[in-house]
């Protein structure tokens, strides 16, 4: 480990603190980025496209197009990826845990999205407590020439895995949050949503004996 | 020289300990002296966690009141007259601790480098190892006895920390 | 054991056409390797779940009061447990399934094995289609099918190419990969540190724990076989465990792979 990746890693978080909203989001977007080009070992987005469409399908043979039960196995499925994506996160970014959901809102969007993904969502539908947002996947890596049947498109969120990474990777750091989608363009609509709610901070636990 | 290093958990647990000071014990293992994850060094790992976490919850409370724009001030480094202990926390919770004489400043990158390479490596992408070592509300809040003990890990550590011990 | 590619670049089109592909595939949409070797390995805890699942479904039609107690006993568990279907836990149990329930225990490989036959039959498609030089789908008899597996299959999916290949030209084959890449970093959890293990029953134990994992790679090589005009009666596939040889050990997972694949009708081709 270089002393130079260090000293930047702590500039991170020196530079969070100092700058501006405007300079933050900039940060963000230059982080993710920088990190995509030259420090992730990457594959053809087809082959992810096929694989995940394979797991979808063999949950629909398997549990009978119970739609509803198959969205709960695509979020679970997420939520244990995503409980140690945010471990792989965090190491790569030193990202500090953020003080309000506005930079956990930009730095989903610029910098998890980005380096995982390797698409850049927006942010929108911000509710006055500034505590719950929209995601819109204006494109969606897991959806290339994906067509749902006619049944499937009243109940089946396709992409509910994201929801499942998401709920657990804020639950890992103290946030306890509502992950839904809204709408899906699969299914229909015109754009493709997902609702991020803050239910509450979780409290860090005190060890027995110092409260 | 160093001296121990530590992880605790977000459960206040001790998840990891590794001793190198005392003469072999009950507690043997492969590298000859010290010891990993004994028993005997529950106490102090309770005390340490204890200290390190009031002096963190104080050092943001004056964080908070000195400056509005304070993201995350953490404890770095406490010394005394005889070891200097350096720390990181990471985002989900996670300490790792060194305790270390004064030859060296700065221990910031091999913690960094611990928890990327090493601990990401063979606890987080171990699909046969938890993510999270307590398993039930009776195991948290610093009552849990959970270790790593995989091999990987141990080796890998071991093989990361044997050049910087004296 | 280097393989020789079907076409040698001599001329200068043909090494213009190769060139011409790698910027296209350099070219396309990517996506953060890690991420996808992570949604593969979640495939067998899922198929644990989706079993479990399917196994208490039956259990509904009893009387009201079983499931009532039924329902009661798994809450209070899950009360208990922080999160009882997390991916190493249903590991560990899966490995339990296979001493206490053999049924359930096959009915999870098989799905495993089932979702890498589909894998394996449309990433065939997937290349069959692309613009890749090297490739001659027309030409291909069952060794260059099983060396299409073995550099282009594995090296899409795994990163990495089969080891060594080895036949006996009569449709018997042997692929072994010595750091199959998806199990690199698993290592079996103990309760007290290794030292004071008996090491042979950890490491029996861990390759119990692993089992199941290598069902996807079986799948992918009979899907690839099966869209390629082998169907799956006609193909035998098992993996097995392998030492490694002395210069590939490192810190890795401490065995290798080796699938034997048997075509049990051998047309005359080869």
């Amino acid at each position: 480990m270089s002393k130079s990746r260090s000293s930047s890693l702590s500039a991170h978080a020196a530079a969070l603190s100092s700058k501006s909203t405007a300079n933050q989001s900039k940060f963000f977007k230059t982080l993710g980025e920088d990190i995509w080009k030259n420090k992730i070992e990457k594959i053809n987005a087809e082959l992810f496209v096929m694989t995940y469409g394979v797991i979808v399908q063999q949950l629909c043979q398997d549990l009978n197009n119970d739609y509803i039960k198959i969205n709960e196995n695509l979020f679970s499925m997420g939520y244990n990826i995503g409980v140690r994506l945010i471990e792989d996160f965090l190491a790569r970014t030193a990202l500090p845990r953020c003080p309000n959901m506005t930079m956990t809102s930009e730095v989903i969007s610029k910098v998890a999205f980005k380096i995982f993904l390797n698409i850049t969502p927006q942010i929108e539908n911000w509710n006055t407590n500034r505590d719950s947002f929209s995601i819109i996947l204006t494109e969606n890596p897991l959806t290339e020439f994906v067509e749902l049947p006619q049944d499937a498109m009243k109940q089946l969120w396709y992409s509910n895995i994201i929801c499942g990474v998401l709920k657990g990777a804020l639950e890992m750091v103290q946030l306890d949050c509502d992950v839904n989608f809204m709408t899906d363009v699969l299914r229909g609509d015109l754009t493709t949503e997902i609702k991020i709610k803050l239910n509450k901070i979780l409290k860090d636990e005190i060890p027995l004996g110092e409260d | 020289m160093i001296y121990s290093f530590w992880i605790f958990d977000r459960h206040c647990n001790c998840i990891f300990e590794r001793e190198w000071t005392l003469a072999n014990s009950n507690n043997t293992n492969a590298m000859g002296n010290g010891t990993i994850n004994s028993k005997q060094n529950d106490e102090v790992g309770k005390l340490l966690y204890g200290m390190i976490f009031s002096l963190n919850s104080v050092t943001q409370k004056l964080s908070s009141s000195l400056s509005e724009n304070q993201i995350n001030n953490n404890i770095r480094s406490i010394s005394t007259g005889k070891f200097r202990i350096h720390t990181m926390q990471t985002a989900t919770g996670l300490w790792f601790i060194l305790v270390t004489d004064f030859k060296q400043q700065n221990y910031s990158q091999v913690l960094q480098y611990i928890y990327s390479h090493i601990y990401v490596k063979y606890v987080v992408h171990n699909l046969l190892s938890p993510y999270d070592f307590a398993l039930n509300p009776k195991e948290q809040r610093g009552q849990g006895i959970k270790r790593i003990n995989n091999r990987h890990f141990i080796n890998s550590l071991e093989a990361f920390l044997q050049p910087m011990l004296t | 054991m280097p393989h020789q590619r079907n076409s040698s670049i001599q001329n200068p089109e043909a090494l213009e056409r190769q060139r011409q592909y790698e910027l296209f595939q350099e070219s396309l949409p990517k996506v953060n390797a890690l991420v996808y070797q992570m949604l593969l390995n979640e495939i067998i805890p899922l198929s644990s779940h989706v079993e479990n699942q399917l196994q208490t479904i039956p259990m509904e039609e009893f009387s009201e009061d079983q499931t009532e107690s039924q329902l009661k006993d798994l809450s209070l568990e899950e009360k208990q447990v922080s999160n009882p279907s997390s991916s190493d836990q249903l590991i560990y149990k899966l490995s339990q399934l296979a001493d206490e329930d053999e049924n359930e225990f096959n009915n999870t490989l098989k799905r495993v094995r089932d979702i890498g036959i589909k894998l394996g039959t449309r990433l065939t498609n997937l290349l069959v289609f692309t613009n890749n030089v090297n490739l001659n789908f027309k030409e291909m008899d069952l060794l260059l099918i099983m060396k299409f597996i073995c550099r282009d299959v594995w090296k899409q999916i795994f990163g990495k190419q089969i080891d060594n290949l080895k036949t006996n030209h009569r449709g018997t084959f042997y692929l072994i990969d010595y750091d199959y890449a998806l199990i690199q970093d698993f290592c079996i959890e103990t309760n007290t540190i290794p030292s004071q293990l008996n090491e042979e029953v950890i490491t029996s134990k861990e390759l119990k724990l692993v089992e199941p994992f290598l069902e996807l790679p079986v799948g992918i090589i009979k899907g690839v076989l099966l869209s390629l005009g082998y169907p799956l009666e006609e193909v035998i596939c098992l993996a097995t465990f392998i030492d490694k040889p002395r210069e590939k050990i490192r810190n890795g997972f401490p065995k290798g792979i080796s699938f034997h694949v048997q075509i049990t009708k051998p047309n005359q081709q080869q």
